[in-house]
Order: C-alpha cells, then structure tokens, then sequence
C-alpha cells in the first residue's frame, strides 16, 4: 500500500478539472494551444492539407507574387510557398518534438541519479553540466552538426544532445528536493526500496516542472532546426524545411522579398504558441512562479 | 578575495581543458583518413605512410593530443588543408568579429535598460505594454530573420545601408559603421529583449523596496530616487544577465556574419566545417572555447567587485 494510492480518485479528477478551468482562464494559452494543435495537424496532414506537391513545379508561374492559383506566391522554380511552408513544418516539428524527446531520455535520468544518490557521481555530473552549460545551446548543435554531418536526422540528433545540459540540471535539482520531502522519508520508514521511491514519489512530482521545460525546449529546437538548415547544416534542398525556405530566398531579396518573409512567419507564430503556451502551463500547474 | 580567483582561474583552466580534450577526440572521431585528405588523389602506400610520419599520424591518440597542445600553448594550431597558418587566419578574422560584438553588445545594453527602466517607472501604461510587447517579440524571432528583414527594408527598398560586405575602420570610419550598423542591430535585438525584461523586473522590485521609500520620505526628487537608489541596485542583477548573454552574442554573431556577409570569425567557423578543414575546425572551436571561458571569468571577476557578497559566499563553499 503506498501514499500515492491512498489519495481518493475523486480528488485526483478534481484536481484535474480545477487545473482545465485555471488553464482555460488563460487566453493566450488557449490560443497558442490551438496554434500548436494547427501546426502538428498541417505537419502530419500535409499530403492532404497542402494545395500542391513540395517540388510541383509550375513554370508559368515563377517569383509569382500572390494569386488564386498560390495563395503566398512561388519561388524560383514556381514552386508553391504555401504548400512548402505547410511540408516544411513536417522538419521543424520532428525535429522540436523529437530533438525534446532525445533529450528527456537522457537528461532525465540523469540528473534523477545525480540528484537522488549524490555522492561521487553526483559531483562528477554536476561538474560536467556545468562544462557544457558554459556553450551556447546553437554553438554546441552546430558543432554537433558538423561532426555528424548535414542531415534532418542529425540536426535532430545534435539538437537534441545539445539540449541536454540545462535538463540535467533542472532534474537533478527537483530530484535533490523531492528526496529530503517528508512522503519519501516516510517511504523510506516503510521500507519501499530505491525503485518504488524513484517511480512512486519521485519522477510523478517532477512530472509538470518536466512537461513545462519540454515545451520551453520545442520551440528552441524549432528555431534551431530553421538555423542548422538555413546554415546547411540540417535539411538539405529540395526538401522544405523553414530554414532552407530563408536560405534560397536570400539570393532573390530584390525581386521576391515574400519568399524571406512567410517562412520566417511561420518560425515565429510556432515558437512564439510554444513559448506562450509553456508559460501558461507554468502558472497551471504552479502557481507559485506566477509572475 | 586572493583565494577566490585562484578558484575561478582553477575552474576555468579546467574547463579549457576538457574542452580541448573533447575538440581533439571529437574531430578524430570523424569518419575518414586525415592522410588520404591531405594526399588528395595520390593513394601510394608510401607517400600515404610519409604524410602519417610527417603529422605524427601514426602516434597513439594521446601523444598526438600532448603534441598538438604544446604546439597550441606556444600559438601554432599547425596548418590548414590549404596549408596556411590557422593561427594567423584566426587572428586576421576575430577583430571583425569583436567590433560586431561591441556594437551589438552597445546598442542592446543601452536599449534593453532603457526601456526596462522606462517601462518599470511607467508600470501599466502604454509606454510599458508597447516595451514588454517588443521585447516579446523580439525573444521570439531569430536572428537570421530579422536579418532577411532588415536587408529587404533598409537594403532593398529604401536603399539606406549597405546589403552586407565590410570595410575596415582604418580605412572608411563612416562606412565601416554603415556596414555594421545592421549586423550589430541584428545581433544586439535579442540582448536588448532580454535586458529589458530583468531591467523591468529588477526595477520594479528596487522601487518596491524600503529604502526608495525612505528616499521618497527624505523628500528626493523622483529623477534622483529613481536614477541613484532604484536603479543602481538594478544594475546589479543586470550584469550578471549581460555575463550570461554573452555567449548568445558569439552564436548570434555566426549567423549574422554568414547573413550580411562578413568575414569574421563566426563565418570562418561555418566556412571551416562547409569544407571538412579539421585543422581548422580544431583551431577554431579550440579559440572559441578558450575566449568563452576568460570571458565568462571576467565576468565572474567583474561581477564579485560589484557585488561583494557573492565573494564571501564563493569563497566559503
């Protein structure tokens, strides 16, 4: 019989209804939820979503400003701008959700041991995070990058590596205050061993200061995403990618400045919902930050 | 305060050291012979075995790494795929990347408190929803975008600076700021919108203490309250904000050097791993790594004259 489970069901689906309504009273979260939802929809739906194929190319219609035909224009090959934008989102939320979830499974687990058994290891993991804190998140993904070479996978794999050091220490110092609570000590008193603690009251009461932080970490992948291709870096063309749209379109500034301007757009409206809707979930799921 | 820095200088060679350790595995751990880059399409046994010897090649991995530091301690960082210097490349690239980084490092600092400090002072008015709005915004959009923006707007349409390139201070003062007055907009716009949302909060909590009441009861003009007492205790947490931001300012300038086309430091990182140059991306990141942590050390230093408690309580853990 543990404590967790001494809890009536009633008041967990209390809980939960108390926080929806907390939640719903933020409109800005609201709708950057429902920007998010957009963005994962498009993203997943896009075969069906976007008007034209990502490399259809229509050479009637080059640089072509915006028309019935395309509603935000085309590129130098004629190419639809929507219909890339709606595919490009395809590299930039696998690569935020992906990259975030790279990242959890390695931090998380990390800091829970440095955190929950201190001692030598623990000193030594702190030390190391400390290493890596000390470089920017881009510098560590670029370098990362080049190391593993220029692809969505690796930009994925080399965000999500360098995303790493900051979760490690959010970890391991949730993990160092929930061990000192009162409920472990009374586990502990009787007699749970390291596995229940760490899975029963441990990880559970980190679960929402995580679920804020990974949404937090999403969007910097994103924009991370958008800098590894727009460098070379990630993406490679003729496959959309946001920032592989800014690349190409920095050699037609004068003749078709909208080609720099909707797939910075949608950089921006995506991470700025990411942001916008982590912070709601901040002041939902703990109240004592409020700001 | 003796023992103090010696623990932070400790700290940071340390740091550079490990650094090294893993920019010297990391770029051996890429796939592919150094010997067969640098023997181009001469694949003979012997001149392959002669290019080994030569570069010490054929040596254990630590013996190499203890050669190449030593080299590095006295400023060689050995010699490129194009067989220059990466030493003196390296050299000839940081100015222009230290110019765009004080420019930029100006204007965000002077902006970001300005309007922090404004929108403090003007808490709940349009002046501070306009400011918290902007600084928002400008979290939210990349550099390298606004980049593209700028050049389109000032560049392109109204034809008012230049699109991108660089001219030496020495030799065109006034065009050398043209140049750069973009590049370090770019690059100070994130800084200014993170300074002023710690400048707004910091203000707001200063101007909430007791001693900007005891100020006001004294009878002092609000000009003085708000420019002595509130915001000199601001500047406090401030700096440490602008310590910490300055490495964002070095993998900002990497991309706005490749947007606006100046050969600084940062593209030279870039254009080091476009071409797989491993002795220059060794020298690179090596330089980086090292002028990141001397300067996160002179921040430490800087930030324990301002504030003497963070000195007692680092020198006692």
């Amino acid at each position: 019989m543990s404590y967790v489970e001494a809890t009536p069901l009633g008041a967990r689906a209390r809980r939960r209804r108390i926080l929806g309504r907390r939640f719903l009273r933020r409109p800005a979260a609201v709708v950057s939820l429902g920007i998010v939802v957009g963005a994962i929809g498009a993203a997943v739906l896009a075969r069906w979503v976007a008007p034209y194929a990502p490399g259809e190319t229509d050479f009637d219609a080059i640089l072509a400003s915006p028309s019935r035909e395309h509603l935000l224009g085309t590129d130098e090959l004629g190419r639809d701008t929507l219909s890339r934008i709606i595919w490009g989102a395809r590299a930039s939320i696998q690569a935020g959700f992906f990259a975030t979830m790279l990242a959890m499974a390695l931090a998380v687990p990390i800091g829970l041991i440095a955190g929950y058994y201190r001692g030598w290891l623990d000193t030594v993991i702190a030390r190391v995070t400390d290493v890596l804190l000390a470089f920017p998140f881009l510098i560590l993904a670029v370098g990362l990058a080049a190391i593993l070479g220029p692809s969505l996978l690796n930009a994925t794999l080399a965000l999500g590596i360098a995303a790493v050091p900051p979760l490690v220490r959010i970890a391991r110092g949730e993990a160092l205050a929930l061990r000192e609570e009162d409920y472990v000590r009374a586990a502990v008193a009787n007699g749970a061993n390291d596995a229940v603690i760490i899975g029963r009251h441990i990880v559970p009461n980190m679960a929402s200061t995580l679920l804020v932080q990974a949404t937090l970490t999403i969007p910097a992948a994103i924009i991370g995403e958008a800098v590894l291709s727009f460098l070379g870096l990630g993406v490679q063309p003729p496959t959309p990618s946001w920032g592989v749209m800014l690349n190409a379109a920095q050699s037609y500034l004068g003749e078709a400045p909208s080609l720099a301007v909707y797939p910075g757009l949608a950089i921006v409206i995506v991470a700025l919902a990411f942001n916008l809707l982590g912070d709601g979930l901040r002041d939902v799921l703990d109240p004592k930050t409020e700001r | 305060m003796g023992v103090f820095i010696l623990r932070k200088v400790g700290a940071a060679l340390i740091v550079v050291f490990l650094a090294s350790v893993l920019v010297f595995v990391g770029v051996r751990a890429i796939p592919g012979d150094p010997a067969l880059a640098l023997a181009a399409e001469n694949r003979d046994p012997e001149v392959l075995a002669a290019i080994r010897e030569k570069y010490g090649l054929d040596e254990p991995i630590p013996i190499q790494y203890v050669r190449w530091v030593g080299l590095a301690v006295q400023g060689d960082l050995g010699t490129d795929n194009r067989g220059l210097p990466v030493a003196e490349t390296i050299v000839t690239r940081i100015p222009l990347t230290l110019e765009l980084a004080g420019l930029a490092l100006l204007i965000g600092t002077v902006l970001g408190i300005g309007a922090g400090v404004i929108a403090a002072v003007r808490r709940g008015k349009p002046s501070d929803y306009a400011a918290t709005t902007v600084a928002l915004l400008g979290l939210s959009v990349p550099h390298f975008w606004l980049g593209l923006l700028m050049i389109i707007v000032f560049a392109v349409n109204l034809n008012w600076l230049p699109a991108g390139g660089y001219v030496s201070f020495r030799e065109d003062p006034i065009g050398n700021l043209e140049h750069m007055l973009m590049p370090a907009i770019v690059l100070g716009a994130g800084l200014s919108a993170v300074l002023m949302r710690q400048m707004r909060s910091a203000m707001l909590e200063s101007l909430g203490a007791d001693y900007v009441r005891t100020a006001r009861a004294k009878g002092l003009t609000e000009w003085s309250v708000v420019g002595k007492h509130a915001l000199r205790n601001s500047l406090i947490t401030v700096t440490t904000v602008i310590g910490l931001q300055l490495g964002a300012l070095i993998s900002g300038a990497v991309i706005t050097e490749q947007i606006f086309g100046i050969a600084g430091f940062g593209r030279l990182t870039v254009d080091s791993i476009a071409q797989r140059d491993y002795p220059l991306i060794q020298g690179v990141v090596l330089v980086a790594a090292v002028g990141y942590v001397v300067v996160n050390l002179l921040v430490d230093l800087a930030y324990s004259v301002i504030n003497p408690r963070i000195r007692v309580s680092g020198a006692s853990n």
